[in-house]
């Protein structure tokens, strides 16, 4: 085999195996998502346990596990649905910013309220803090351990 | 049309969208680079056969392609979208080899005077291929709400069956099948944006209906099926198969339309009982069709037996396997197969329906399987997106989207290799045609919006943010 | 948003689902994709439709045919175009070579070694690392066991009428002639210039001249077959070399009786009251006497041994062979016989029994070898770039023990060179050599002339040449076929000493 022929056969088999590359890669980002998908039920953020609920939904002593961002209120597509007659079809929002939680009143009629206390803007959330949105009352607590 | 509760309107991501910001996606970055080594590696092999020479072999239309994908790429870490990293290069690597390919075929296959000069095949597919990419970003990045999509399910069922209707009646038969719809000076084929109104029509309805769909019964003896009014979609969807079939002569289109209705109904409601009944009607329906038309049962007759007549119908597909049987297992190289025969191409139609073959031949089984991969990636892709996506809607849209492409590329890779009967669909992304590739490149864009994993929540207040920074691996309790 | 709604989880793991049932199917295409690219692909990529084929028969200088001595039969001269078609030497050797055509496809050797010729062949691996290389195809020559002018003569002795010859060395198997009539010139179906033409009118022509009568003919026998039946009861130890039937001599007169069919022999002189044995019986070929020790072998074991003999099956040969069979093989009866009259006119050639001159053949030649079988050949060695292939002889089976094989010799020693036997052999005979030999008058029914017969080997001590004559419709076996066995022989064995 002559050194033309034995160059082109080189750049043919590079480029087979450079197509070959490209998949290794991808299955490699794969893996890596799926193995970070398979931890990341028992990693949430935290959690908010509904401590009164009235109108029964959400159901008293039920627990949601928090996303980055989650939304409350009235309407079906928000991530929690409170179904208060006091609470606004979106009433507030809960976002983990940074190592923080902070939550965030939408500008709704009767306000958000933590602790008591009223929630003008953008307002820290600690654990063990109580947010009241219209008659129902939720507590912030840790993620579930692993 | 029933509005329940659950689905009045589209849910809306939450208002504090932040500043539009650009967004590293190293990932895609790697991976296009990849890309490009291949292109041009590819390209090199193609000129050191077809030129001789250690030069690749159409640089301009090769730099202009990678340009393409490159400034795709940094329009999508401009605009800062969470989406989907994997699916450009897969495609950008699908549409490189279909550049190499349609280069290296003879550039009169297909011409195209502008002005005073004609524009080969080559250049033809560069430029859809990048009139695709753009449709593709663009659509991934300006997507932002699916309520045009959800909201007005039945206007898009209505188009399509328009569209159809429109091709059955004015439609110009191209090669046996009435295809085409000619407007003037422009000419396309619409079953394949039709697909993508198909899916996006389904993935409303199912959506809509899926608790009705999985919970509530008739029993048909010991089955038990949806609610009979549920049904009737279903069959007139396999009527509009049948219909296809009998006035378009497109036996791909109606096998890929049914295949993917019955996965999608299949993943709404997970009732197997639906898929044997849809099974059933497949077979009787292709029993008919094959009784009743002669086109049909010619098919089928040429897929059972080629050899029987190599040289009349079974030609093209006696070619094809040929094809991969030159190429064995490394293949011959970009550039050397095909070997001409009176000085035209051994395989008729081989840039629309058997590009496959001739990659086969010059990349051999290991570069086909290669191929398979990437299609079994961008499939990947769209049904995880799929999986995790936000609600049901979504849920089924990007399946069906996934399932689109993947079932078509089987559908015309098994004609190709005797596994189905020859169907004229093409292969996405790698078949010659300006249609194929944008209602594709609207599927990709699409399933970009779709993957958008949502806006991350901005940063902290300036007030504590810094500090924050300076310790960032530990969580730390903070008092209102 | 991960708000778990009770019926997410369902949709994923059907979109799982789902995904698998993709996966499979990608598999299967993979799968396909193996088959074709590797498993079918060394036929697929030697077959005359492959355009890759195609292109380098006309680029690629096909390898030569030569005969025995090297005499070129086969070869290659390009045309305006400077593409390459074939030239052959002469009429005689067109349904042996064959013809390897651009429009016309291929026949004879040329098609069943095109492989060779146009340089494919090879194993898978072979194949695999063949485009590493700098060319692709490495043609190779034929080199045959066909004696060109033996070849020539013996088409030239059958003359206008229609027949077939075959001629080969018993010891190894190697075929010496292979002659059909009527022929055509092959070189006018590869030549472009006349190449329609040409072929339009072999296909209209009703004499078939495109038929290999000595390999794919089928022929009523006639009394030639009783070898076999010989063979069939000796082998089977049903007879021996002297049995004798004691209504034999009766019968001759009226006839023998087989379940109500009367067995006639048409045509021996007296031979008196004596019962014949097999010497005498083969001598004077009786009818009776085959057909009683046919009855007496039994169906199955004659349609056993024939079998041995290569009966029953295409025969393993470097062309295309038709089956030859000694019954239609419908009946009920041992070996697939309708009755005891079936069996009776099989054992001396008549009835359902048909052969190929080249099945004929190949019983002389047994017997010649001692009761071995050797496969036919037709080419000997194959030449390319990458060396020689030689093909040797190969025994196939013993059909027989050696001494029952002269037992048979003898008595067809006797039918050539006997007082009684010679009268129906004339000319058979080799000058100086011991000739052994038999003749054979098939009687086709109806009107038509029977076709004549002869098969024989010479010299009879230490066989080196087998022969069998097959003359269509041309009358007496002893009076046609007999004497142009004869000429052949001694032609050869004058010309190989």
């Amino acid at each position: 085999m002559d050194g033309f022929l034995a160059v082109i056969w080189i750049v043919r088999l590079l480029f087979l195996a450079l197509l070959y590359l490209f998949l290794a890669r991808v299955v490699r980002s794969l893996l890596r998502d799926i193995r970070a998908a398979a931890r990341e039920p028992s990693s949430s953020l935290g959690r908010l346990i509904v401590l009164d609920s009235p109108s029964g939904e959400p159901a008293q002593g039920r627990s949601f596990d928090l996303d980055a961002i989650t939304t409350l209120g009235r309407d079906v597509n928000n991530a929690i649905v409170i179904d208060d007659p006091f609470a606004s079809a979106e009433h507030a929002v809960l976002t983990y910013r940074g190592q923080s939680w902070y939550v965030e009143d939408l500008g709704s009629t009767n306000g958000t309220y933590i602790n008591g206390g009223p929630v003008a803007d953008l307002s820290p959330l600690g654990y063990g803090d109580e947010v009241a949105i219209g008659q129902v009352r939720l507590r912030l607590e840790r993620a579930r351990p692993a | 049309m029933s509005a329940t509760p659950r689905t009045a309107s589209a849910p809306s991501l939450p208002r504090i969208l932040g500043p539009i910001r650009p967004r590293p996606r190293w990932t895609e970055t790697r991976l296009l680079a990849i890309v490009a080594l291949a292109l041009v590696v590819g390209s090199l092999s193609l000129g050191l056969t077809l030129a001789h020479r250690f030069v690749p072999y159409d640089p301009g239309g090769l730099a202009i392609y990678l340009a393409a994908l490159g400034g795709a790429h940094v329009a999508m870490v401009l605009a800062g979208r969470r989406s989907d990293q994997i699916l450009l290069p897969a495609v950008g690597l699908l549409g490189g080899i279909s550049l190499l390919l349609m280069q290296r075929l003879p550039q009169d296959l297909v011409t195209l005077d502008v002005g005073g000069s004609t524009i080969g095949l080559g250049d033809i597919q560069l430029a859809w291929l990048c009139l695709a990419i753009a449709v593709a970003t663009t659509l991934g990045i300006v997507v932002r709400s699916d309520t045009w999509l959800r909201r007005y399910k039945y206007t898009w069922a209505a188009v399509g069956i328009a569209l159809l209707l429109l091709t059955f009646v004015l439609g110009v038969d191209v090669g046996g099948q009435r295809l085409t719809l000619r407007i003037g000076p422009v000419s396309g084929q619409p079953s394949e944006l039709l697909k993508v109104i198909l899916v996006v029509f389904l993935a409303g309805y199912l959506s809509e209906n899926r608790p009705l769909l999985i919970e509530q019964d008739t029993r048909l003896g010991p089955l038990r099926l949806p609610p009979l009014p549920y049904l009737a979609p279903m069959v007139a969807m396999w009527a509009i198969a049948l219909g296809i079939v009998v006035v378009q002569r497109d036996l791909g289109a109606a096998l890929l339309f049914f295949a993917v209705f019955l996965a999608l109904l299949y993943a709404a409601t997970g009732r197997l009982s639906l898929v044997l009944i849809g099974l059933v009607l497949f077979v009787l329906g292709s029993a008919l069709m094959a009784s009743l038309f002669d086109h049909v049962r010619a098919r089928i007759d040429i897929w059972i037996d080629p050899f029987a007549d190599p040289l009349g119908t079974g030609y093209q597909i006696v070619q094809s396997l040929h094809a991969f049987a030159r190429g064995g297992l490394l293949g011959v190289g970009l550039g050397a197969g095909l070997p001409m025969v009176g000085g035209r191409l051994p395989i008729p139609e081989i840039h629309t329906d058997f590009p496959l073959a001739a990659l086969g031949e010059e990349l051999g089984l290991v570069g086909v399987i290669a191929i398979l991969g990437l299609y079994l990636v961008v499939v990947e892709r769209g049904l995880r997106i799929g999986a995790s996506a936000a609600d049901d809607f979504r849920s089924i849209l990007a399946t069906g989207l996934a399932l689109v492409i993947g079932v078509q590329a089987v559908i015309i890779a098994a004609g190709d290799l005797k596994v189905l009967p020859l169907t004229g669909v093409t292969l996405p992304f790698i078949s010659y045609g300006g249609s194929s590739l944008l209602a594709n490149a609207v599927v990709v864009g699409l399933l970009l919006a779709l993957s958008d994993k949502g806006v991350e929540p901005p940063p902290p207040p300036t007030t504590s943010g810094w500090r924050s920074r300076l310790r960032p691996s530990r969580l730390r309790r903070r008092s209102p | 948003m991960l708000a778990t709604s009770s019926r997410r989880r369902p949709l994923g793991r059907t979109i799982l689902h789902v995904a698998l049932v993709l996966s499979m199917a990608f598999g299967v295409l993979a799968a396909a994709g193996g088959y074709w690219s590797v498993i079918e692909a060394p036929d697929l990529v030697r077959s005359p439709y492959d355009p890759a084929v195609i292109a380098a028969a006309r680029t690629v200088p096909r390898g030569k045919i030569l005969d025995r001595a090297g005499l070129v039969l086969a070869r290659n001269a390009k045309d305006a175009n400077g593409e390459f078609y074939r030239v052959y030497r002469g009429p005689a050797i067109s349904q042996v070579v064959g013809y390897a055509s651009q429009s016309y496809g291929r026949a004879g050797l040329e098609r069943a070694y095109d492989a060779e010729l146009t340089g494919l062949a090879g194993d898978a691996l072979t194949g695999a690392f063949r485009k590493f290389g700098a060319s692709q195809y490495d043609p190779g020559d034929l080199v045959l066991s066909l004696d060109y002018g033996l070849q020539r003569d013996a088409v030239r002795a059958l003359g206008t009428r229609r027949g077939a010859i075959v001629m080969l060395d018993p010891t190894t198997g190697e075929v010496r002639a292979l002659a059909s009539t009527p022929t055509y010139d092959a070189s006018t179906v590869t030549d472009p210039a006349t190449a329609q033409k040409a072929f339009a009118a072999l296909q209209d022509d009703k004499d078939q001249p495109l038929l290999p009568r000595a390999t794919l003919g089928r022929y009523v026998p006639g009394s030639v077959f009783k070898i076999v039946t010989a063979i069939a009861g000796l082998g089977s130890g049903a007879v021996t070399p002297s049995t004798t039937y004691q209504e034999q001599p009766a019968a001759e007169k009226r006839g023998l009786l087989v379940k109500g069919f009367r067995v006639h022999d048409g045509h021996h002189p007296q031979t008196g009251s004596t019962p014949l044995d097999l010497v005498s019986a083969t001598e004077v070929s009786c009818n009776i006497w085959y057909a009683l020790t046919g009855l007496r072998t039994g169906g199955a074991d004659l349609v056993a041994y024939a079998g041995r003999l290569g009966f029953g099956a295409p025969l393993p040969f470097d062309l295309p062979t038709a089956v030859s069979q000694v019954t239609g093989g419908t009946g009920k009866a041992p070996g697939g016989f309708v009755d005891d009259v079936e069996l009776a006119n099989a054992s001396y050639g008549q009835g359902e029994t048909f052969v190929t001159p080249l099945q004929m053949a190949l019983v002389a030649a047994t017997v010649a070898n001692d009761g071995a079988l050797m496969r036919p050949r037709l080419v000997t060695a194959v030449r390319s770039k990458a060396g020689t292939r030689e093909i040797g002889p190969e025994r196939v089976r013993q059909v027989i023990p050696a001494d029952e094989a002269n037992a048979i010799t003898d008595a067809m020693v006797a039918a050539v060179e006997g007082q009684l036997g010679r009268q129906f052999t004339t000319g058979s005979k080799v000058p100086g050599v011991t000739t052994a030999g038999k003749s054979g008058t098939a009687e086709l029914g109806g009107t038509g002339e029977p076709h004549s017969w002869f098969i024989g080997f010479a010299p009879a001590e230490a066989p080196r040449i087998a022969i069998a004559v097959l003359v269509e419709q041309a009358g007496r076996g002893g009076e046609v076929a007999a004497p142009i066995a004869g000429q052949l022989m001694a032609q050869y064995l004058a010309a190989n000493p």
